[in-house]
């Protein structure tokens, strides 16, 4: 007997059956709800309140916060950089992804091979890679002077980071590219791999050539890949912090709204607007998220 | 069917139900973290100079930006006291960021831990450390300990010296001789003038290092240059003295930006922290002077053979100042305990042993270098120098810089907004060193912060 029957005749579940899924999912919820759900409320609450250590107390003090990010000049240049860090970070690591997973596509002996160095950025944590790029672009010892030294590019050594914004802000996002470019890979791979190959082999027969099926049918029916890949590529170009931190610190010519963020409220202590503009940050990367999925992914069956 | 609705509604109110109760859980759970407050075991009614009996068998936790003493030697203090010590290094810009998570969300963090001089205005405000007024005789240590005051505000004493420090210029005697410099530069004008006649023999073609990185290391540096030049940033109302071009912080400003433009300064240091300006560039004799260096970098980088190429070269040197040598800025490290520290009598129980006078000249290399703290600037004590003579780079010159050296802000000490106006100051002279503004536009910059800051605080 696995459960009471009612009068009707019908097999009752027991209570313990009843809650089991629930009981079963509670760590689960538990785990999400103290990381993710609860600093959510928090955030989003406190960006309505002065939280100050130095100017206490704790008050309610509506919008003010946000006018006060509006208005601080750091807070916009970091806006812009970030829009910057994600255009580049977007559109170079799902370009590179999507090269990245026609080539491993491909069957061949150097698969396996190909596979572990493409994905063995994404296994290093970013202080390490901030940190061996950041040798690379040494202004004195780096092996990027020496190398465009000896070609002819460059006629002294340069200091790449720090002097002009925008390359700062491109020579920093190729750090992260680097580094995310192996998920948009994998992401994009797994979406290729579910095409059907009867579709090749028709449209072989009907005389298409490499670009026409590239065009007509991989680019098509890849677009739900492409699209989860770019997601991720926006979300982790938005929350760029330790490449720019360990490249560039905390200049403004290059930092990013999260470094703002960290300025804001653990060297100002004024944790109000840091978290209106955690809020604003993370609104910013639902709008964007939605726009791409919006634009980017269609529905795909075979 | 009117059976089969209500069993749904049945079963849809179960999850409900469950998702409160996880919620209530998760919400005292989370409280519960936050609201550890930690037991005090010491009065804080205490006779000062007398304190509290520590508890044998307990432990204190130091997190500190510093390596560990020897274990060896925290074992003394364990033999003598019954407290074990767990010490933690963390980098000191992470541990500033921890100290005020910490101490933000009422969580212990440490028994004893950092107190840097630029926070104690802010830590007064805030309320994170304990007053050791109670337990200590402030008024007989300053004899000996010349920059004690530096950790109190509002007769509030936040922190005992963990060290001394203060910033100091060095320069590369080797390097300078070979340049034609026979005699020490006693003023800003000599200091130009020397710089620039070992640029012009080419013996190294950028010999000054500034650390232009936007990090606080830089905002010391204008502090001691507006010294040099007979001033100081901000008055005992923390109002901006240096908007005036005849100011002498205008000066200063203009003197470390035209310093990097000219080429006496390595354009990498751009992206150059202070540390990094010291190992990377003066111990490799890339350059030949520190004008804004830390006391303590003789013995502690310079003259570290396995890391250094300038053993013996480099030497402290009277701070070129207008007319005469500037005065030196205090910038040193105490050690306080946070309010939410569990072991109280015990972290009182080391302050007093880890800034006592034999112990601080061990920390700098009295008893030889297998007892020292790593990096450890200077003794906090005169009493502990003078047991160093002859024993320590440049402990005789060091002494008598000390007992001169002045508080970056005489008389209220560093404001409780300091970090916010730090962040200012070393902003906008990276971004005019950058060229992404004029030395007016950074000032004024600067000043516009001080006056918003000095409006909301």
């Amino acid at each position: 007997m696995s459960g009471e029957r009612s009068r009707t005749g019908r097999k009752r579940p027991r209570k313990r059956g009843r809650f089991l899924p629930y009981i079963l999912l509670s760590p689960l919820i538990l785990f999400i709800g103290a990381l993710a759900l609860y600093p959510t409320i928090v955030t989003t609450v406190q960006a309505f309140f002065t939280v100050d250590p130095v100017n206490p107390p704790t008050r309610f003090s509506g919008l003010s916060n946000f006018r006060a990010l509006v208005r601080n000049p750091f807070v916009r240049q970091s806006a812009a950089n970030t829009i910057l860090y994600i255009i580049v970070g977007v559109a170079l690591s799902t370009l590179f992804g999507l090269v990245i997973a026609l080539i491993l596509q491909r069957r061949s002996h150097w698969r396996g091979l190909i596979l572990a160095l493409v994905v063995l950025p994404w296994a290093l944590p970013a202080v390490v890679e901030a940190v061996i790029w950041g040798w690379i672009y040494d202004p004195t010892f780096g092996v990027l002077n020496s190398v465009l030294k000896s070609l002819g590019l460059i006629n002294s050594y340069h200091v790449w980071i720090g002097i002009g914004r925008i390359v700062s802000i491109v020579l920093i996002e190729l750090v992260q590219v680097w580094q995310i470019t192996p998920l948009a890979a994998l992401l994009i791979l797994a979406a290729l791999q579910s095409i059907p190959q009867e579709l090749y082999e028709a449209a072989r027969v009907d005389g298409a050539g490499r670009w026409a099926m590239f065009k007509r049918i991989t680019l098509p029916l890849v677009r739900p890949g492409l699209a989860v890949a770019m997601v991720e590529s926006l979300i982790l170009s938005l929350n760029v912090f330790d490449q720019v931190y360990v490249l560039n610190g905390f200049a403004p010519g290059g930092a990013s709204i999260m470094l703002q963020t960290y300025q804001i409220s653990f060297n100002n202590l004024n944790f109000g607007q840091g978290y209106a503009l955690s809020l604003l940050a993370t609104f910013a990367t639902m709008l964007l998220s939605l726009l791409i999925l919006a634009v980017v992914y269609r529905r795909v069956e075979f | 069917m009117t059976h089969v609705r209500s069993h749904t509604q049945g079963r849809g109110a179960a999850p409900v139900l469950l998702a409160l109760v996880v919620l209530a859980a998760l919400v005292v759970l989370v409280a519960a973290c936050g609201s550890s407050s930690g037991s005090s075991s010491a009065s804080a009614s205490a006779t000062p100079g007398v304190l509290p009996s520590p508890s044998p068998g307990s432990s204190i936790t130091v997190v500190y930006h510093y390596p560990a003493p020897p274990a060896s030697v925290l074992a003394q203090f364990t033999a003598l006291t019954g407290v074990k010590v767990n010490w933690v290094e963390v980098g000191w810009d992470n541990l500033q960021t921890k100290i005020a998570a910490a101490a933000a969300s009422n969580t212990y963090f440490a028994d004893l831990t950092d107190v840097d001089w630029s926070k104690v205005g802010q830590y007064y405000k805030t309320k994170w450390f304990t007053p050791l007024n109670s337990y200590f005789d402030v008024a007989t240590l300053k004899t000996d300990m010349p920059q004690i005051n530096t950790f109190a505000s509002n007769n509030q004493q936040l922190a005992l010296p963990f060290d001394s420090s203060f910033t100091v210029t060095t320069l590369n005697t080797k390097i300078a001789k070979a340049a034609g410099v026979t005699t020490t530069p006693a003023t800003i004008t000599d200091y130009n003038t020397a710089l620039s006649q070992i640029k012009a023999k080419g013996t190294v073609p950028t010999p000054l290092d500034i650390p232009f990185a936007a990090a606080e290391g830089l905002s010391t540096y204008w502090y001691q240059v507006t010294a040099a030049y007979g001033g100081q940033v901000l008055d005992a109302s923390y109002n901006p003295l240096f908007t005036s071009p005849s100011s002498a912080g205008y000066k200063a400003m203009t003197w470390m930006v035209n310093a990097y433009k000219s080429g006496l300064v390595p354009k990498a240091n751009i992206g150059v922290a202070d540390y990094q300006g010291f190992t990377s560039e003066m111990a490799q004799g890339r350059v030949a002077s520190v004008f804004s260096d830390y006391a303590g970098t003789v013995g502690s980088i310079y003259d570290v053979p396995s890391t250094s190429k300038v053993v013996g070269q480099v030497q402290y040197i009277p701070t070129p100042g207008v007319s005469a040598a500037a005065p030196n800025l205090a910038n040193p490290d105490g050690i306080g305990i946070p309010v939410t520290a569990k072991n109280v009598a015990g972290a009182l129980a080391f302050i007093k042993w880890f800034t006592d006078t034999q112990q601080q000249a061990i920390w700098a290399g009295l008893d030889g270098p297998s007892d020292v703290i790593s990096g450890f600037p200077l003794p906090a004590r005169v009493s502990s120098l003078q047991l160093l003579t002859n024993k320590v780079s440049g402990a005789a010159e060091l002494t008598s810089l000390l007992q001169t050296s002045r508080p970056v802000f005489p008389g209220p000490g560093a404001p409780p907004w300091y970090s916010q106006f730090s962040n200012a100051v070393y902003t906008n002279i990276h971004q005019a060193a950058a060229g992404a503004e004029t030395v007016q536009q950074a000032v004024n910059n600067i000043a516009s912060q001080v006056t918003q800051l000095k409006a909301s605080s």
